[in-house]
């Protein structure tokens, strides 16, 4: 998900007028007509495959077999998803583990439910023929991250940034197509597809190879919420899960339905992203304990490394920060 | 009779302090109430800090990263700066050329309106590319921002000349540069000072947004890039922070504005004239 980055751009505006209504709930799990749960679910980016499921399980009933009425909000450029659900403007969220743990150091209470990625799908992409590892990367050149991340911080503390020179990120794809020695973060599933079509050949390295691996596309709910209405979570996940498990078996349907509702993305670019990602959804793993699994060695490793990076002081509690469902 | 210069002095002086303090106090005030107001709302509230942090907190996040923020101001500061002068010198140079004539006026002036309606966020990536990414690429896209108001209100200064006065350089035979120099432009200057003052804090927010797109994120990086970073790490007592240096560099370029301005035209146009005969009143 490019542009995920694009949000901090706008968040950072679009946080002071959230301030004021951080109180306001959003009748979370009240009944509609027809008996079911109305929830919110807050994406991080627009439709696109990276939430499939979740479109596979409106589309074909699995959030209402689970009698829940599920209104997707689109995110983009500037949606604070965390403090959101942390505030109560929406019940679920998408999320990464690295996120959560921070929020949750600084106060924002959020829990995560369900992890769609396996691996992260964290990456970053070069080309050029001197290009065969990620320390390569680091060697010499451009490479545009975005500043503040965690990834990026790990980056920099495994391979240094004294030889290269880090531009922000800026969202598009125009400057590695028009640079020879010039390297970018992206999510394996979009900006590789993307450059790919324009004729470039990318060398895509996942951060996850080289031992920063948080959950990512992490469905999360705010501590009341959890607290209060585990019943009503447990079937949002349960219903989350049939919805990606047919998302993995056919993305065709979902992908029809998204497609209509991010149109700067072609029909051909939603089933390579669809096909891209599935390796990093469905593991070994999610065989034996069902899609969107979490261990807490993993969460625990991820909160040391958020410490050891100085994103945060202090390791947050995993066990408050996650629930496996 | 001997002490009356002395107790005019006095009094003058007495008059003027009232004056600055007049002037000064209202705005103090002001301040602290709001400030006040804001602390003990967001306690009693209870409103998490992380969505809005109490001022207490944002002026112990500023002394933890004081150096981050200094620096990031410096670089920021210099950024706008350059952008700023190459607004107020091409902005009238501009300004000049599409009031020398009315045909040219009449064929450009209408585009100048583009660059007021450029979407800097969209732009600043390719200005990257053309540039490079860091000091350049940034400056130009604070001149992008800031550059309309000097040119709208520059062409408005320069229309505005008193008739009679263009007869009477018309009649003793001035040439056009004599009328420009000596004319033209000495009539326009509350309105260049005008449009540069609204320069001055667009150029601000067009180097933060500069810098998001096509600055540099090591070194000394900018405050755009520290609002970036503490939002990322949700350390909202940083991003006040950061957002009120950015927000005190646009008031000082702003103060620097004003001050010379009045410097400028204090002695004889009647815009500043008002202050003074607010003393002697």
């Amino acid at each position: 998900m490019n542009r995920r980055t694009f949000v901090y751009t706008t968040a950072v505006f679009g946080l002071a007028a959230l301030a004021g209504c951080g109180n306001s709930q959003s009748g979370s799990g009240s009944g509609s007509g027809d008996g079911k749960a109305k929830v919110k679910l807050a994406l991080n980016w627009v439709p696109e495959p990276e939430f499939g499921g979740f479109y596979a399980a409106r589309e074909d009933g699995s959030f209402a077999k689970h009698n829940l009425d599920v209104e997707i909000l689109p995110g983009g450029a500037g949606v604070p998803v965390v403090q959101m659900v942390a505030g109560g403007q929406a019940d679920f969220g998408i999320s990464g583990a690295d996120e959560i743990l921070t929020a949750r150091a600084r106060g924002a209470n959020v829990v995560g439910v369900f992890a769609i990625y396996q691996r992260a799908p964290l990456a970053i992409m070069a080309r050029g023929d001197r290009i065969q590892s990620m320390a390569d990367v680091f060697a010499s050149g451009t490479v545009a991250l975005e500043p503040g991340l965690a990834y990026s911080l790990f980056l920099k503390k495994k391979y240094g940034f004294d030889k290269v020179k880090i531009v922000p990120y800026d969202g598009g794809v125009a400057r590695f197509l028009a640079e020879n020695d010039y390297a970018q973060q992206c999510f394996v599933t979009s900006e590789p597809i993307a450059v790919k079509k324009k004729g470039a050949s990318p060398k895509v390295f996942l951060v996850a190879d080289e031992g920063f691996n948080p959950y990512q596309g992490v469905v999360i709910v705010s501590q009341a919420t959890w607290q209060s209405k585990a019943e009503l979570v447990k079937r949002f996940v349960l219903a989350s899960r049939e919805g990606w498990q047919k998302y993995l078996d056919d993305p065709s349907k979902a992908n029809g339905v998204m497609a209509k509702l991010n149109t700067a993305m072609d029909a051909e670019t939603f089933a390579e992203a669809a096909k891209a990602q599935k390796d990093l959804i469905s593991t070994a793993e999610t065989a034996q304990k069902g899609l969107g699994a979490m261990t807490k060695d993993r969460w625990e490793t991820i909160a040391k490394q958020l410490v050891e990076l100085g994103v945060v002081e202090k390791a947050p509690n995993v066990d408050e920060a996650f629930a496996v469902l | 009779m001997r002490d009356a210069p002395s107790s005019l002095a006095n009094s003058l002086f007495l008059r003027t302090a009232r004056s600055a303090a007049s002037k000064t106090l209202p705005p103090f005030v002001a301040l602290v109430v709001f400030l006040l107001t804001w602390e003990i709302g967001v306690r009693w509230l209870g409103v998490a800090a992380y969505l809005l942090p109490p001022p207490s907190a944002i002026l112990s996040a500023a002394k933890r990263d004081a150096i981050n923020l200094l620096m990031g101001a410096w670089t920021t500061a210099k950024t706008a700066l350059f952008g700023f002068a190459l607004s107020g010198v091409l902005g009238v140079l501009a300004a000049v050329i599409l009031s020398s004539a009315r045909v040219i006026e009449r064929a450009f002036y209408p585009y100048t309106v583009f660059l007021q309606t450029v979407p800097i966020v969209a732009i600043a990536p390719i200005l990257a590319v053309w540039f490079g990414p860091g000091f350049l690429a940034v400056s130009v896209c604070a001149f992008i921002v800031s550059v309309f108001p000097v040119i709208a209100n520059t062409v408005t200064g320069l229309r505005s000349v008193d008739p009679a006065l263009k007869d009477l350089f018309r009649l003793y035979g001035a040439s056009r540069w004599a009328s420009l120099v000596k004319l033209t432009l000495p009539s326009a200057l509350p309105n260049i000072v005008t449009g540069l003052r609204i320069a001055g804090g667009l150029s601000v927010i067009g180097t933060l947004v500069g810098e998001l797109f096509a600055g540099f994120s090591e070194g000394a990086p900018g405050l755009g890039i520290v609002v970036q970073t503490a939002a990322k790490q949700l350390k909202t007592d940083l991003l006040f922070a950061a957002v009120f240096s950015a927000t005190f560099l646009g008031l000082l370029l702003f103060g620097v504005v004003n001050a010379v301005g009045s410097r400028v035209l204090g002695r004889w146009h009647p815009s500043e004239k008002l202050d003074q005969s607010e003393i002697e009143s």
